[in-house]
Order: structure tokens, then sequence, then C-alpha cells
């Protein structure tokens, strides 16, 4: 079964629903989706439910929802269920020509909006999984890296992005110490500081410390807008002792909770994070060997343990569904694993008002699944984007 | 000829006479056994090669989906000595048995996996392209770690095949996932012989089917010349050996794993098997669902690569496409099997042999032949089918006890059972535990 993504473009005339409202569209058609359960995010799930679409908007959602004469009306039958689309906290998809800066440790006001192919297939392939919002961030190798882009996966370009500067992004961990050494040049541009991880933390120290003290720092807006909490703080760190440095950091600088990224070995730690009230999003789950990212010790039911210990959470890196899926076998109650691709990551990267549950006014982002949504056997028909239907 | 001397004195050159005579010996006692016991059930042989005591093993209780007929509810299986010798729901249990429950579970053939090297502590030969009379029976490590995995996975039965990245490669033999030793484990010996058709050492694709045809002749050539030949002597009897099992192949008695990494070399592999008469398993690389027809002509049974959904781009109009290897094959009417990823492949998942069933039926295929492509149909595909693959009277005693319905979320293996012989328990399973949770407090 392949499936080709300009013909998937076909709009819903091919499911018989011509006039279905587009992104663009400007005329107020509507339709009325009927699924066996509808997962709206913001209460128990409907079952049976009904979503009312109209202009690329939720309209109406309910058990019964009054629908206008003359809707149309898909039935998607007793076993299907309705989901908000997938939201990815954290990726690069589409950054292209790079993701680090090796010359700079600090580009606060690094913004990868216009270094993004719009083209590149990563969008399609998450599309196809259900994701529907991406928050596409710089790479690690920077101290203060700069900050994330919010976009759709598909649409036209300019209702693409949801916001431009979104989160700051800093390092917290040995990424930025990885490319600055060069042997045969040690007088060279690329022998310089960080070279080891107590470097990398030196630089987050006294760029705050000259903030603190007023001294001249490049792009001061930038980087206190973060630290000041009037926009998102990710922080990347994986080890235990990445976190507990952060949280020794935040608490000298008294700076704005941050959010944890990658957080591999938050589980260790646990009692902390919980305390100082940090969220998390998790870098992408694998099976296949006993470590992680930078030898981090994996243990499989990392979100089951966030969870007990009332860490708020969120999953990213692709294939959303999948770890979800892998979250709920190796512990974590179902209900969760689907908020945690969903409502929280897009509370997280500040964009619920506008994704990441189905409640009228928000945008029409779906997913359309065969069946229960964490069974690995179930398929996903198709998924929407501001009202446009991308078939499977 | 020359090529014959040469392989003759690269051996000579690594192991004394003694070691050769002491692989010529083995060699045979390993393709005996198993076969003999089962059909001639000669009772020494049982005794020295599987067991040393009557045992007796009833699993009861549960909805036994046997892989030969309709799934039993509420039933017994009866494992005497290793050999399943009842199965269903009117099933007596001998007195004599120690009985495993599985009431609420679900009891099913321990799985198949057609196709690995994961149990080789090396998988390639990397000085020698072309090394025929090797056996992985000399390379398999039990103590790794692939085996404690696969018993929790419940596979139960593997071929270990050498790796992708030779010319002939040696022989893959078919071996159950528990025992301290590699004697302990075999079920049968030189089953296949391993072919690349990915080319190595700075060989273009011309060079390798080359070398490949020039070596499969020199073998044809070797079959002919001493087909009466006299193995009285020592120095014979060796040399007699080293093409023993390259002249299996060529003369039909020995079927091949033919690699293939593109598509463009499923018509060779399909080409080689017509010129050399022999029987061959594919093992295919993503490229190749494009020759998916070709194979369908040919007939052949696949195994598929472990990553069986992916995407591609055409490179000069940026169209992008979603590749679904399980439904490009089941179209084109090509029975598969899977083959679970490396641990150094990061695809959430597909390092379970499960998981890459839950995957095909995810994109339509239907469950019971997924079933069917964990258990019976690798069985056949691999010449095995009379002792593994599924759960019928006078077979090996190899089973899993589900704690649901295969291939749902919350299912896991709870026992895994060989040889009638319980190797696996999900709730004495610490290192499970501790790569859930990790070294977490509570847990």
């Amino acid at each position: 079964m392949n499936m080709t993504i300009t013909s998937v473009l076909r709009v819903c005339a091919a499911l018989g629903l011509f006039g279905v409202a587009c992104a663009t569209s400007v005329t107020a058609e509507s339709t009325l989706y009927k699924a066996g359960t509808v997962y709206t995010m913001t209460g128990d799930p409907l079952s049976p439910g009904q979503v009312l679409v109209t202009d690329g908007k939720i309209a109406a959602v309910g058990g019964t929802v009054n629908a206008p004469a003359g809707v149309t009306v898909v039935d998607l039958g007793d076993d299907s269920c309705l989901l908000p689309g997938f939201i990815d906290a954290y990726t690069q998809t589409g950054l292209s020509g790079g993701t680090d800066e090796f010359t700079a440790e600090l580009t606060p006001d690094f913004c990868p909006a216009l270094a993004i192919d719009w083209n590149d297939r990563g969008f399609a392939e998450a599309l196809a999984a259900g994701t529907t919002t991406l928050a596409i961030c710089p790479g690690t190798e920077n101290v203060i890296a700069g900050c994330s882009c919010l976009a759709k996966t598909n649409g036209e370009r300019e209702s693409r992005i949801l916001q431009n500067d979104a989160a700051l992004f800093i390092s917290v961990c040995s990424d930025p110490a990885r490319r600055n050494r060069a042997r045969a040049r040690p007088d060279g541009l690329y022998n310089r500081l960080p070279t080891n991880r107590m470097g990398v933390v030196w630089i987050l120290r006294s760029t705050l410390d000259k903030l603190r003290r007023g001294r001249d720092i490049e792009a001061r807006d930038d980087i206190e807008s973060g630290f000041s909490g009037q926009r998102p703080l990710m922080a990347v760190a994986r080890t235990s002792h990445d976190i507990t440095a952060l949280l020794t950091i935040g608490e000298e600088f008294a700076f704005a909770p941050p959010i944890i990224v990658g957080g591999q070995e938050t589980y260790k730690v646990t009692e902390q994070v919980a305390a100082a009230g940090l969220p998390v999003i998790l870098g992408s789950l694998t099976t296949g060997s006993a470590n992680g990212p930078e030898r981090t010790e994996l243990a499989y039911n990392q979100a089951g343990l966030l969870s007990k210990a009332g860490i708020t959470f969120a999953f990213s890196g692709g294939n959303l569904l999948e770890q979800a899926r892998f979250a709920c076998r190796f512990g974590l109650e179902p209900g969760k694993a689907l908020q945690a691709i969903t409502k929280t990551p897009a509370e997280l990267i500040g964009v619920s008002d506008r994704v990441g549950t189905i409640a009228p006014g928000m945008d029409a982002d779906l997913v359309v699944t065969d069946g229960d949504p964490l069974e690995f056997t179930t398929g996903i028909r198709f998924v929407m984007v501001n009202g446009q239907v991308f078939e499977q | 000829m020359n090529a014959c001397l040469t392989l003759q004195s690269t051996v000579f050159a690594h192991q004394d006479k003694d070691l050769i005579v002491a692989r010529i010996t083995r060699n045979m006692t390993h393709q005996a056994p198993r076969f003999v016991a089962a059909f001639v059930a000669a009772a020494i042989f049982m005794i020295t090669s599987v067991s040393s005591a009557q045992e007796t093993v009833a699993v009861k209780g549960g909805r036994i989906i046997t892989m030969a007929g309709e799934p039993i509810e509420n039933g017994v299986v009866v494992i005497v000595d290793g050999k399943i010798t009842a199965v269903g729901a009117d099933v007596s249990i001998p007195v004599e048995a120690s009985v495993v429950d599985a009431t609420g579970r679900v009891v099913m053939p321990g799985f198949v996996e057609a196709h690995t090297a994961a149990g080789l502590s090396q998988a390639n030969e990397s000085s020698n392209p072309s090394v025929p009379y090797l056996s992985v029976l000399d390379g398999i490590d039990p103590s790794r770690s692939y085996f404690k995995q696969a018993r929790r996975d419940g596979v139960t039965s593997a071929a270990m095949v050498p790796g992708n990245s030779g010319m002939i490669s040696g022989q893959a033999a078919v071996i159950k996932t528990s025992g301290l030793f590699v004697d302990d484990m075999v079920l049968k010996s030189n089953t296949a012989m391993k072919i690349s058709l990915s080319p190595t050492g700075g060989r273009s694709r011309m060079g390798h089917l080359s070398a490949l045809r020039h070596e499969l002749d020199a073998a044809k050539d070797f079959a002919e010349e001493n087909a009466d030949a006299d193995v009285s002597t020592l120095k014979e009897a060796v040399r007699q050996q080293l093409q023993l099992a390259i002249v299996k192949l060529v003369t039909g008695k020995m079927p091949a794993y033919i690699y293939c990494a593109d598509a463009m070399d499923v018509a060779h592999a399909v080409q080689l098997t017509k010129d050399y008469e022999f029987k061959a398993t594919l093992v295919l690389d993503q490229d190749c669902y494009k020759a998916a027809e070709q194979i369908a002509a040919a007939n052949l049974p696949v195994i598929l690569d472990s990553t069986l959904v992916f995407w591609e781009t055409d490179p000069r109009t940026n169209e992008s496409e979603r590749i679904v290897t399980t439904e490009v094959f089941r179209a084109a009417g090509v029975p598969f099997t899977f083959q679970a990823g490396s641990s150094n492949n990061s695809t959430l998942g597909n390092n379970y042999l499960w998981y890459q069933a839950a995957t095909a039926v995810k994109y339509g295929m239907p469950r019971d032949e997924a079933l069917a492509a964990l258990t019976i149909r690798p069985a056949r595909m691999l010449g095995v089918d009379q002792f593994i693959g599924s759960l019928e009277v006078g077979k090996d005693g190899d089973l899993v006890i589900l704690s649901g319905e295969p291939l749902k979320n919350d299912t896991w293996v709870e026992t895994t059972i060989i040889n009638g012989a319980v190797i696996y328990e999900r709730s004495a399973d610490v290192q499970l535990r501790r790569l859930l949770n990790g070294d977490a407090k509570d847990n």
C-alpha cells in the first residue's frame, strides 16, 4: 500500500465530501464527523462522538452535535477514533543547511524559520504518522542555541507557521564541547572554549552573571526573554547530573523554570524535578539497546515513572503514536499516553489555544484511526490539518 | 582446482590436523541426531541428544493457538521427554506431569526467526569472501544477550546465518535459543549456504558476480571429478570435507540464502538458482520491494528487511512515497517472513519479532497470516516444520504462554518452554524489570 503524497493531496472530494473547507477557503462550508470514539483531551472520551468542522476550525464537539441543515456528514464507523493531531514538541524536521553554529557558542537570536525547507520529506512523514504541529528547534551544540519555530506539517505557507520566536534553547549537556577541539591547530578557531562539559556550564553561568549585573551582552533581549519567563526556556539535559546541574543553576540565578528536553535520566531524580516543577519533553524512545544518547541509562518505562512522580511530560522526536504505544506497554496509563502527544506538548510549546485538544474554536487538526489508537495493529485512516484531509 | 588448493592451505595455516578431524566428526554428528531420533525413534540417540530423563510437562487451561487448525479453548498440551504427546481440550494429564497453569492465557508455538546473525560472535568472515566450508556452529556464542532477549520475546528457534558482507559466507544452522553450549541448541546444522550479492572488498557488482560464478563452477567441476573419490586417506578426506558444503549446494542437496542488497540483485539471484539448480530463500534489503513481481514469478520465498515501512523520494520529481513492504509482497503473492532489526537499529520496536507481525497487521495483513509468519511459515521455509512451528503431536515441546491475545499492546510472554523445559518466566525476569524501570527506588 503505497502512499503518494501528491496523490493524497486530494481533498475531501475523493471521499465524496465535495465542498469541505480547506485552510484558505472563505466559504463557510461544514462537515460533521461521526466517530466511534472522540478523544477530546479536555475530559473523558466521547463514545460515540461527533465533531463539526467549519472553515478549518472545530465548530462543535459532543456526543451529538446540532449541525446546520445541508451539512456534509461523514460516518467514520463504530470502531473509528478521532483524536487531536499530534504535536511534536522537539524536532529538527525541515531545518536545512545544518542545525548548529560551530563558530560561536551564544546564538540566542538564531531563528530556524527562514532555514526551513518546507518541501522536506520529514513533514510528509510526520503528517502520515498523525503529527500536525511541530516545534522546529535548533541543534544542541551551542550553549544558547536560539529559538524554535512552531509550524504545521502541511498547509499554505502563510498559515503554516504558528509562531516564529517561540522557546529559547540552552544546552546543559556535553554537546557544545563536541567540535571545539582540533588537535592539528591548537591556535585555531576550532580550539576554543568549551572543550568540556565544565566549560559549557561556565559559559552559561557567566552569561547569566553578565545578565544579572547588567553588563554589555549581545542579543540581551533574546536571552532575557527566555530566562525571565516571557517565553518558554528549554534546556537540553539528558543525564541525571545534567539535570541536577540545571536545577542548581536555576536556583542560583532564580530564572523561570525551564522545560527539560531529552531528560532520559529524569527518572533517577524525579523528586528534585517534581519539587522544582520542571516539565520534561522526553527524547525519542528507543528499544534496541540498554543505553540512550550520551550513554544515558535508559528505563523503557521512563514515562510511567515520571507520571507516578507527578511530573508533566510530553513525547518528542517523531513516531509519536508509536512512542505512546510503547510507553503504555512499558507501564504508563493509557490516558496519559495520549495526553503526552496532544494536549501536554501544546501547552509546553505555548500553542494550546489553537491545537492539542478537540474543542470549539480550535484548529481542525485531527487524526482518524481504525480502532484503539494505542494498539500496535491499529492504522491511521486519515489526518486533517486546518480542515484539509490527507488520506492514507 | 587452484581455488580449492588455496582454500585448503588457508585452513591448514590456522588449524592442525586433529582439529580438522574433530570438525569432520562433529559435522557428521550434527547432521544426524534430531532426524534419526524423530523418525527411527532410536532410543539411544534420544537419550544422548535431547534430555537425560523422562520428563512430563502439561500446560493446562489456556486458549491454545496451535497453528494447525482451529484454536482450542481451555486446552491441554502434554510434553513428554521434550516432545508433544497430546494437544486438545479433552486430554487427561498424566499423574507424573509437572503442570504449568495457563488458565486465562494464550498458548502458542514458540516464534521462529528465519534469519539472524545476532547470536554469532562475529557475523562475517572478513579475511576471505568465499568460505563455504565454515559453519555458524563455530561462531555461535550462547551467552550473547540476543538469546536472553529472544527467550523473553518468545523466540524459541532461530536460523543462525552468516552476515550479509561476504560472497559465499558459510553454512547456516537452525538452533533453539536456550542452552549453555551450541551442541545443546542445534536443531539442524548445515541447513543452507549463505550467499551475498552485495559486492565486497572493493569489487564492482560485475566482479563480485563473476567471482561468485567462478567459485560455483569450480565446485561443479570438483563434484564431477571427485564423484568416486577415495577418502580413505586423511589428506583426501580433508580435501573432500572442505568442498563438501559447496558441492552439496551445486548438486542441489543444500539450499541457499541469497542476500539481495538492491532490486537489481534479485534477477541475478533468480538466474543463479536456475543455472546451478539449487533452491533459495531470498534475504531482501529495503530496495528489493521493486522486484516483487519478479520474485513472485520465480516462486521464491523471502525474508523481509527489518524496516517494513520507509519513505523514498524521487530525485527528479521530489515526490515522496511511503513504502510498506509487507503490502507490496502480499499484493504480489510472495510468501514472506520477518527478521528482527539489530540492536544498533534505532527504529522503535523493530528489534521485536512480534512487533514486525503487528506492523504488518496494521497495514493490512490478516492476523492469522501474521501469526503464521511468526511460526509455521518460517519453520517450513527452514525445512524444520516436522519439529517446530505448530503445536502438534510429535513436534518439539516449544511454546510460549502469553498474558493475552498475541500482538495486543499489553500482551507479554509470561513463560517460554523449549523442549518441554521452562526456560523463561516473566515473574522471575529481573533484567526486564531493570530495563523497564532502571534503578528507580520503588521498583
